[in-house]
């Protein structure tokens, strides 16, 4: 028999509702024990008593029959209200009637163990609990619903069809079958590369939509970067003054914009200084900018047209345009007062500039490093088939062809590999 | 003498290799056959080969087998199917003479020490409680033996068709096995009834040969066997001529009279060899279909024509025989039929070809399930090779997918269900690239010389191969001046510039073969085969390298074995059908697992988390 496993499914910590989940063959009986009345019929929120050797409380509680649950087996959930005493109550009043706690990942687990979900569909899981924006939950919920594990087996059939028409060929060589020119191959190759090269092709927007857009703020002291932060945040998060240096170190604050995320950067004024902390901090604010997906290079002169040294993309910003007597001298760039707290514009540009808002008519980003390290293999191997096909003989076309539809597999799970197991089981947080 | 270490009941293609095995490896051996006219009869192709057949072929000759050796000697011609398709899939295919090929063999196993060759009908096998086999045969002779072969091939309670004549019979009217089956059922297993056929065979003289495309053998192919110096020129022609719409015709209106269409044969026949009718019927938008007409020896004039096998009635037969292009006026001089047999289901088998539940009763060739006298042969040696080593007490070899198409082979149907007699393809192999006809020596002669099959003669050659290609390879880094290389590279079209080139860049070069270079003074003193082998591994090492990655991330799920008393109906998680495959196969590791039909990659996945559980309770 199946241990019954329980555990916390919300986040720890206080809140207003906290959620206690229990799996197992046992589930329903032990909470019949301590929950009345226990809801009659399975998949319907019942209001009711938990009693706990401590205290009795007012809660919700919901069950789900095997296999017609998240886990494929008898699952009880208890809606109580947050904290972190009452949900440490609950949860030892299931292990006192039978339960034990869960390991990180078990629910999961046992949903792909009982067939619940494939490889993706596990993956997209992970994808949604780490989640933070509404375009993230978009992205992994495709992944749930395997889109992108269908997109691969249409892929593959495409793959299998070419396969399959060389093996007849090798493997029957005095039948006069339709032999596959290798022109047929080659042009099939070519329109499964461009249907791959698509979806590679998604992963830009995909890893805006997971981790948002890194923006680093950067500039001369005293030109206001710190005061354009907080702008942006619309919270006084970065200390300000008048004196030069104030920002030593960087700080990063994200902000939710429409459905994505700002990952603002606030930075150390660049300047000539010998101060080692000070140095340091413009030495960080260097880097940050090197690793932002895009630069904000702040001026407070209206006819300053410096350029900020970084190979990322820049927007030169014009701050504390309430002193400009003039309008300032490039028109490729935003003039603001982050004084006044009206930087919305910047916001905006920046998602008009990542075509952020494709994110939401897409119907199938690519979000996931490992499906994204798989299909560039893949096509790298449609390639080198492509290739041979002009310079190699059959069978050393059939092979490469046969190793894409093993790579293009691997996505969906459709080969076995201990270690993408391994690494999806360790990525696991409990509860999920 | 009654008392033998291993008996053989059959003398087919699996039989021969597995009694001439036994005996050469110090077993005393009784060969049992229902007619000792049988011994390695050709009862369909006379041919030898073909793709993966070949391939077969060569792997039982580099471990001491008799199949290749026996084809050399009983040769009509040769060629090398696939050229131009790569090296991984090039096959050596034989036209053989049925009459000479039968004769040879079974000199051979009488010249045998050790072997007994028997004419006797087996229609018992026993087991008595300390483990020894009794066999007895129909005129009431009993033997007994510590293990027993079983290489029945289509002979058990087999029944030919021809059209509405069904009879009690083996192949070409040889009296089939009548009772053995029973026997079989007795000891516990399940019996399938499986279907093959095989064309006509006509009078050539009555043949129009303008009409056809004559094919003969090519004089450049190396012989089958290592230890055959060279193979003479082609003795008898091939011919090609194809079907035509009347052909069509003739089996669309006459249909309902065809055994297969009509329901009086009930064994499953193969997808990959099928009549005529078949053909007709589920290609029906292919025009017209090759026949090949090919010499069945040269005592007689009778053809076999491939292609075109039938179980229709006689007389319909004629008519669509005489549709085929050139055979207008035919004489048919046998009919085809259909045979239907018992065969067991070869996942009752371990990887040695023994009975899971009985040890020291092996089973080998079509009894199995399989097709194809290389298919039988490979089964044969690996059986018999398996029985020495049983009765005297030494452990199993086991042949491995990554070292032989015999590996592929045994693996694949102790593994996978077959619903089909079972044909040997090279798309069975993934690891082809590396399983090649040219390295099959390469591959396995070393370990033939430890079972004790391969002999001195053999051995020394191999050495002398290994050798060469050791020199050849320590050469392969020398540099050549574009003065050397310029005419030699001219003359072949390849582009000169003035560096220097390494004997290794100039043989990748695609119109540069292991010869040219020879010609320029290196890999002196090297024979055809060891130029051809250093040749394959330049030209290809980047796609053989990769191959050897594939086998060595493969081996991580071959090398993680399933202890024996897992019970699988209880895992959950795992499909239904899943838990009855694994539990009634019982896979030796998670590769072998992961290819057992109706169990999924999700499922090998469950059985690597059951696996990593059960670790960590221990």
């Amino acid at each position: 028999m199946n241990k019954t496993i329980v555990a916390l499914s919300t986040a720890r910590g206080r809140s207003a509702i906290a959620v206690v989940r229990m799996s197992g063959d046992d589930a329903i009986n032990i909470a019949k024990k301590f929950f009345e009345p226990f809801p009659k019929h399975a998949n319907y929120l019942k209001v009711g008593t938990l009693h706990t050797e401590q205290f009795d409380e007012h809660a919700m509680c919901v069950y789900f029959a095997a296999p017609h649950s998240y886990t494929g087996e008898n699952t009880v959930e208890f809606h109580c209200h947050g904290g972190t005493a009452v949900c440490q109550a609950v949860i030892e009043q299931c292990i006192a009637n039978g339960a034990v706690p869960a390991q990180n990942g078990e629910f999961s687990k046992r949903a792909f163990i009982n067939g619940k979900q494939n490889l993706t569909n596990a993956e997209g899981i992970i994808e949604m609990i780490d989640a933070e924006t509404a375009a993230a939950v978009k992205a992994g919920a495709n992944l749930l619903e395997n889109k992108l594990g269908r997109k691969i087996v249409e892929l593959q059939s495409v793959l299998l069809d070419m396969i399959s028409a060389c093996e007849a060929a090798l493997d029957y060589p005095e039948e006069d079958l339709e032999l596959p020119t290798v022109k047929t191959v080659q042009n099939g190759l070519g329109e499964l590369t461009n249907k791959l090269d698509e979806l590679i092709s998604t992963a830009t927007l995909g890893k805006i939509a997971k981790h948002g857009i890194n923006v680093a703020i950067v500039g001369a002291p005293n030109v206001g970067k710190s005061s354009l932060l907080n702008a942006l945040l619309g919270t006084d998060r970065a200390i300000v003054s008048d004196i030069q240096g104030t920002t030593r170190d960087t700080l990063t604050e994200s902000v939710n914009y429409k459905d994505i995320r700002f990952n603002f950067v606030d930075t150390a004024g660049i300047r000539e200084t010998r101060d080692v902390i000070e140095l340091e901090g413009v030495r960080r604010a260097q880097k940050a900018s090197d690793d932002a997906d895009v630069v904000l290079h702040v001026v407070d002169n209206p006819s300053d047209r410096s350029v900020f040294p970084t190979t990322r993309p820049q927007i030169r910003i014009y701050n504390k345009s309430d002193l400009f007597d003039n309008p300032p001298c490039c028109a490729d760039s935003i003039t603001v007062s982050a004084k006044s707290g009206d930087v919305e514009i910047i916001k905006s540009a920046l998602y008009e500039m990542f075509s952020a808002g494709e994110i939401e008519n897409s119907d199938l980003l690519i979000t996931n490093e490992r499906h994204f390290s798989c299909l560039k293999t893949a096509r790298e191997q449609l390639l080198a088939a492509s290739q041979d096909c002009d310079t190699a003989t059959l069978d050393i076309v059939t092979n490469s062809l046969k190793t894409a539809w093993d790579t293009l597999g691997q996505i969906t799970g459709s080969t076995a590999q201990e270690d993408i197991i391994d690494r999806i089981y360790s990525k696991f947080c409990l509860g999920k | 003498m009654k008392n033998f270490d291993v008996i053989v009941i059959g003398a087919g293609h699996a039989g021969c290799e597995a009694g001439l095995a036994t005996a050469r490896l110090g077993c005393s051996t009784l060969l049992l056959a229902t007619n000792l006219d049988t011994v390695a009869f050709l009862a369909c192709n006379p041919s030898i080969g073909g793709t993966a057949k070949g391939q077969i072929v060569k792997e039982i000759d580099a471990l001491g087998g008799e199949m290749a050796v026996n084809a050399d000697k009983s040769l009509l011609q040769m060629r090398m199917l696939n050229r131009g398709k790569g090296p991984a899939v090039y096959s050596p295919r034989a036209q053989v003479d049925k009459n000479a090929y039968h004769v040879n063999m079974k000199q051979t196993a009488e010249n045998t020490p050790n072997l007994y060759l028997r004419q006797g009908e087996a229609v018992t096998v026993d087991v008595t409680s300390d483990g020894e086999f009794t066999v007895t045969t129909a005129v009431g002779l009993t033997y007994t033996a510590k293990a027993v072969i079983l290489c029945c091939g289509v002979y058990l309670k087999s029944k030919t068709i021809v059209g509405e004549c069904v009879r009690d019979s083996g192949p070409n009217g040889f009296a089939n096995a009548q009772y053995l089956s029973d026997s079989l059922e007795k000891l516990g297993f399940t019996l399938r009834r499986f279907k093959t056929g095989t064309p006509a065979r006509v009078r050539m003289k009555s043949i129009d040969l303008c009409k056809t495309v004559e094919q003969r053998g090519e004089s450049d192919v190396t012989p089958f066997s290592y230890l055959t110096d060279s193979i003479p020129a082609t003795k008898r022609s091939c011919y090609l001529t194809y079907s035509t719409q009347q052909t069509k015709d003739i089996i669309l209106s006459n249909k309902k009279l065809a055994p297969i269409y009509n329901g009086s044969i009930n064994g499953v026949g193969p997808r990959y060899c099928p009549s005529i009718e078949d053909k007709v019927v589920r290609f029906s938008d292919k025009e017209r279909h090759q026949i090949f007409l090919e010499p069945e020896s040269e005592d007689t004039c009778e053809f076999y024509v491939q292609g075109a096998s039938s179980s229709m009635p006689a007389s319909v037969q004629e008519q669509i025989y005489r549709s085929i292009e050139g055979l207008e006026n035919v004489e048919i001089m046998r009919d085809a039929y259909a045979i239907e047999y018992d065969c067991i289901d070869a996942t009752e088998l371990d990887s040695t070809l023994c009975s899971k539940r009985i040890r020291g009763l092996f089973f080998a060739g079509q009894i199995n399930g399989t097709s194809g006298y290389e298919e039988a042969g490979a089964q044969g040696i690996v059986a018999g090779i398996n029985a020495e080593r049983f009765v005297h007490g030494k452990p199993p070899i086991v042949f491995k997918r990554d070292n032989s198409y015999i590996g592929v082979l045994i693996d694949d149907i102790t593994t996978k269900e077959t619903v089909e007699p079972y044909r040997m393809m090279t798309s069975r192999a993934e690891h082809r690239l590396i399983l090649r006809q040219d390295n099959a020596d390469l591959r396995l002669t070393q370990l033939g010389r430890e079972i004790g099959l391969v002999s001195d003669e053999r051995y020394a050659k191999f050495l002398r191969k290994k050798q060469q290609i050791d020199n050849a390879e320590k050469q392969l880094c020398r540099v050549v001046s574009p003065k050397v290389y310029a005419p030699l590279f001219e003359s072949k079209n390849e582009a000169v510039n003035n560096a220097g080139l390494t004997v290794d860049e100039m043989l990748r070069r695609t119109n540069i073969t292991a010869k040219d270079i020879q010609s320029l003074g290196f890999f002196t003193d090297m024979d055809d085969d060891a130029l051809e082998e250093i040749e394959i591994e330049c030209k290809y090492r980047g796609y053989i390298e990769k191959e050897k990655e594939a086998i060595a991330q493969a081996n991580k799920l071959e090398s993680k074995s399933l202890p024996d008393d897992i019970d699988y109906l209880s895992i959950d998680g795992l499909r239904l059908e899943a838990r009855q495959k694994l539990d009634k196969i019982r896979p030796q590791n998670l590769g072998q697992a992961g290819r057992i039909l109706g169990v999924s990659p999700a499922d090998v996945q469950i059985l690597i988390v059951y696996l990593a559980q059960r670790k960590s309770k221990r």
